[in-house]
């Protein structure tokens, strides 16, 4: 529990309190969590297990979901819920059986308007999230800018 | 005197033949040393080149290209974003321009 990334810093008892707002959910190997375009009512820690972000790409004649990124035990996914349009913008899958804590945005903000220091702290930890997931693709993206002008430009 | 004449005849006939025959051998020679050299075949690509490309860089055909099966790609595209995600981790760690540029070992791109 104390190691979830969105529950960084706070109280063993107070990321009690906030991981009992949502429910546990098992995922069976091969299932899916949500898929793109869904709205985004509810973020996700993974408490157990794997998840695969993968997103369509045409290969070749075909339409395929390729892996964009994958999550284990302790990381956040689905954080579209938290940030408007509320729609997912990928497709979550589970390799393996998963566990996830589903925590709805609606209970989490009437949680954290009545408890401002704990919603404080968790909004900190996902602007953390979010921001090491973007520095993380821009780099991914400036990698292969780079192998672009080597192998047009050289 | 008769016989003079006939040798003196027979001497300026044979003198003809040879002036004649060494021109014509002559003549001979001079046509094939400026006769235009046969046309040598140079030997084509085997396949295409384009332009704006190096001349000794030649182009293959995407049909000549191994056609990876599509289960492969896919493991392939995998494989290369779980290198691209870890090398990226690797330069957060200490970002320079070093790191964020160093080679990978996908086969996607290799």
């Amino acid at each position: 529990m104390a190691n979830m990334d969105l529950l960084q810093g706070l109280a063993e008892a107070e990321a009690g309190r906030v991981l009992a707002l949502g429910k546990r959910m098992t995922i069976e190997s091969g299932g899916v969590l949500f898929r793109l375009g869904d709205n985004a009512d509810s973020l996700y820690l993974i408490a157990r297990g794997c998840i695969r972000l993968t997103s369509p790409m045409q290969v070749r004649d075909r339409e395929e979901n390729v892996l964009v990124e994958e999550e284990s035990a302790g990381r956040t996914v689905g954080w579209s819920a938290l940030t408007p349009p509320y729609r997912f913008t990928l497709t979550a899958t589970a390799p393996v059986e998963t566990e996830v804590v589903e925590l709805g945005r609606e209970a989490l903000n009437d949680y954290f308007t009545a408890n401002p220091e704990t919603g404080r702290a968790v909004a900190f930890n996902l602007a953390s999230v979010i921001g090491q997931r973007l520095q993380i693709f821009q780099a991914m993206w400036l990698r292969e800018v780079q192998r672009m002008v080597e192998q047009r430009y050289a | 005197m008769e016989m003079l004449l006939m040798g003196a005849c027979l001497s300026t006939f044979a003198l003809v033949v040879m002036c004649l025959a060494f021109g014509a051998a002559t003549r001979g020679e001079e046509e094939w040393n400026a006769a235009p050299a046969p046309e040598l075949k140079v030997a084509q690509p085997a396949v295409t080149t384009r332009f704006f490309v190096e001349p000794g860089e030649l182009v293959v055909p995407l049909a000549a290209r191994p056609r990876v099966p599509i289960e492969a790609l896919l493991l392939q595209l995998e494989d290369h974003v779980r290198l691209e995600h870890a090398a990226a981790e690797s330069y957060l760690a200490a970002p320079n321009a070093a790191l964020l540029h160093t080679r990978t070992a996908s086969r996607l791109v290799n």
